[in-house]
């Protein structure tokens, strides 16, 4: 018998065809007597292939001899008894199935672990062997069968795994299909849009402008109509402009910004929606200017995003908060996937936009998927799920956060975005030409 | 005082109207109008404009398309053209609806009366 630090190496081959591939066998067994004789049986099953047995008899040592060299396992399958001096059980199983994935594993079983065993069989060992009643030819078969069911389920994780990244690459390409479609669509509809209503706001602008000449002193009724129909015209004319800017998504660029003007500009272009739901929008914005640098079309894109979903999730009657403030990043709630990103450090000055509904909220177990390509609490047909996942994506460019919580009293959703501030030095990043005289 | 003349150069019979009502108003200019853009420089070799106002979406020819015939013709070459476009976004302009692109000057519809007096003083030749 060797000694008992080292693992015995039994290399026992049968000559008949030496070119054939060994089949390599870790049998991990702390009892002398029973390895013997399983090595006997080994020898006597007459494998057409040659046989080579290592031995640990502790799972310390199993553990360190299965581990893979190189990314290939050292063993094709391991005969594991679950008593061993260090380790009983199904702490026995679990800790060579961690330690070598790929292995075969049967379980080595006496009459007083059988029903253990046969649980394991059904929890990723390949087959388990009563040691009371092992013959050759049920060693050698329980060995070959589950070689080829370990072998099969290595191969299906294997595909599995390139179906689940293939599915992923399918959906991240039609994401951006869908958003690129999406924008370009909004394009055209927003040029054909500016030049069907401003033309005939052009009329009626023209229209004002000869009346008030040719009516003045007609009396403050005639000069408050006139006044009134102006200002419309001009409200008019400034949704247009929105949507054009809002579309141009081919122009984007990083400028210095005040978020408060971004927050804004969105309010007015979503002012008919809101007042169509019968919902009200409270603004409660910064005093001071936020400026942060950033892609502002980008940013409108996720506001009118996060604001639509808000009014969409709230009946009648609803407030809608919209918020913007400073903050010190790390005093705000941290999303753990993007740790390794740098996004901002503790400490840094942070621009937060908050926008606060007063819906249902999103049930707590769901609540970290609504990021997630495709996923959607709207009815079918409604949603595509990709809003968010793209709000998410253009945050993340911006090197900031976007974070969705539940919040009580009253009851709604609270979606932030968080932003990295910009040192407070007042630029003047104008491209606009002066007045003409 | 000579009145100037200006050809307005759009497709929409409305705003056409509109603008020529205006501008006659005022007692300084004398408006004639071309709704067909193919026939653009035709009209303007025989009604030798001072100033032209000039759509941009049109059919068939666009203003950048008219621009460049008139420029080529020697007789309508230093006509100035003030583009007037529905395609303006609100960051591209100065605050009194304006803008220059590559040298041309740009007006956003819907044009004020008081922006679109200022821009034709502005850009009318001096008195030859």
């Amino acid at each position: 018998m060797s000694a008992p630090d080292s693992p015995t190496q039994i290399v026992h081959r049968e000559m008949r065809d030496p070119a054939r591939t060994p089949v390599r066998i870790l049998c991990v067994e702390d009892n002398d007597l029973d390895f013997i004789l399983i090595r006997k049986h080994l020898r006597d099953a007459r494998f057409s292939a040659p046989v080579e047995i290592q031995r640990a008899r502790n799972i310390g040592e199993a553990v360190s001899l299965a581990e893979p060299v190189e990314g290939r396992a050292p063993f094709d399958i391991a005969l594991l008894d679950l008593s061993l001096p260090d380790s009983c059980g199904v702490e026995t199983y679990r800790r060579l199935r961690t330690a070598a994935p790929r292995v075969a594993v049967a379980i080595l079983s006496g009459n007083s672990d059988e029903d253990l065993a046969l649980d394991l069989v059904q929890n990723g060992a390949q087959d388990y062997l009563p040691k009371d009643s092992l013959t050759p030819d049920l060693l050698k078969r329980c060995i070959i069968y589950a070689m080829k069911r370990q072998h099969h389920r290595v191969e299906m994780e294997m595909l599995t795994d390139r179906l689940r990244r293939t599915t992923e690459e399918l959906k991240t390409t039609q994401m951006q299909l869908i958003q690129a479609e999406k924008v370009e669509s909004l394009g055209r509809l927003a040029s054909s849009v500016a030049h069907e209503v401003k033309n005939p706001l052009g009329v009626i602008q023209m229209g004002l402008d000869f009346l008030e000449k040719r009516l003045p002193g007609a009396g403050d009724d005639v000069d408050s109509t006139l006044s009134l129909m102006h200002d419309a015209v001009m409200r008019a004319d400034s949704v247009i402009h929105d949507m054009l800017d809002f579309s141009r998504s081919d122009e984007r660029r990083v400028e210095s910004c005040d978020v408060n003007d971004i927050v804004h500009c969105v309010a007015r272009m979503l002012k008919h929606e809101i007042d169509r739901r019968k919902t009200t929008l409270r603004l409660e914005l910064a005093d001071s200017s936020l400026r942060t640098l950033c892609d502002p079309t980008g940013m409108e894109q996720v506001l009118i995003n996060i604001v639509t979903n808000a009014l969409q999730a709230m009946a009648p009657g609803r407030v809608l908060t919209v918020r913007t403030k400073r903050a010190l990043a790390g005093n705000i709630p941290r999303d753990e996937g993007l740790r390794e990103m740098n996004v901002m450090r503790a400490g840094d000055d942070a621009i937060v936009i908050e926008v606060q509904d007063q819906g249902p909220g999103i049930a707590d177990d769901i609540l970290n998927r609504v990021f997630e390509p495709f996923f959607t609490t709207k009815p079918t047909g409604e949603g595509t799920g990709l809003g968010l996942s793209v709000c998410k994506r253009i945050i993340e460019l911006h090197r900031g956060q976007l974070l969705v919580a539940n919040v009580s009293a009253p009851r709604g959703l609270l979606v932030s975005i968080v932003l990295k501030s910009e040192p407070f030095t007042e630029t003047a990043p104008t491209t606009r030409e002066g007045p003409m005289a | 005082m000579n009145k100037k003349r200006i050809l307005v150069i759009d497709d929409d019979t409305g705003l056409t109207q509109m603008v020529k009502l205006n501008l006659e108003a005022t007692g300084h200019y004398e408006v004639c109008v071309e709704i067909d853009s193919t026939l653009a420089v035709e009209t303007a070799r025989r009604v030798r404009p001072d100033l032209i106002l000039l759509d941009y979406i049109m059919p068939e020819m666009d203003g950048g398309d008219v621009t460049f015939s008139l420029r080529e013709d020697p007789f309508l070459r230093s006509v100035p053209i003030i583009m007037v476009t529905a395609l303006l976004a609100n960051k591209e302009m100065s605050p009194n609806g304006t803008v220059n692109r590559g040298g041309q000057v740009m007006l956003a519809k819907p044009v004020k009366m008081e922006n679109l007096l200022k821009c034709i003083e502005k850009h009318l030749l001096p008195a030859a």
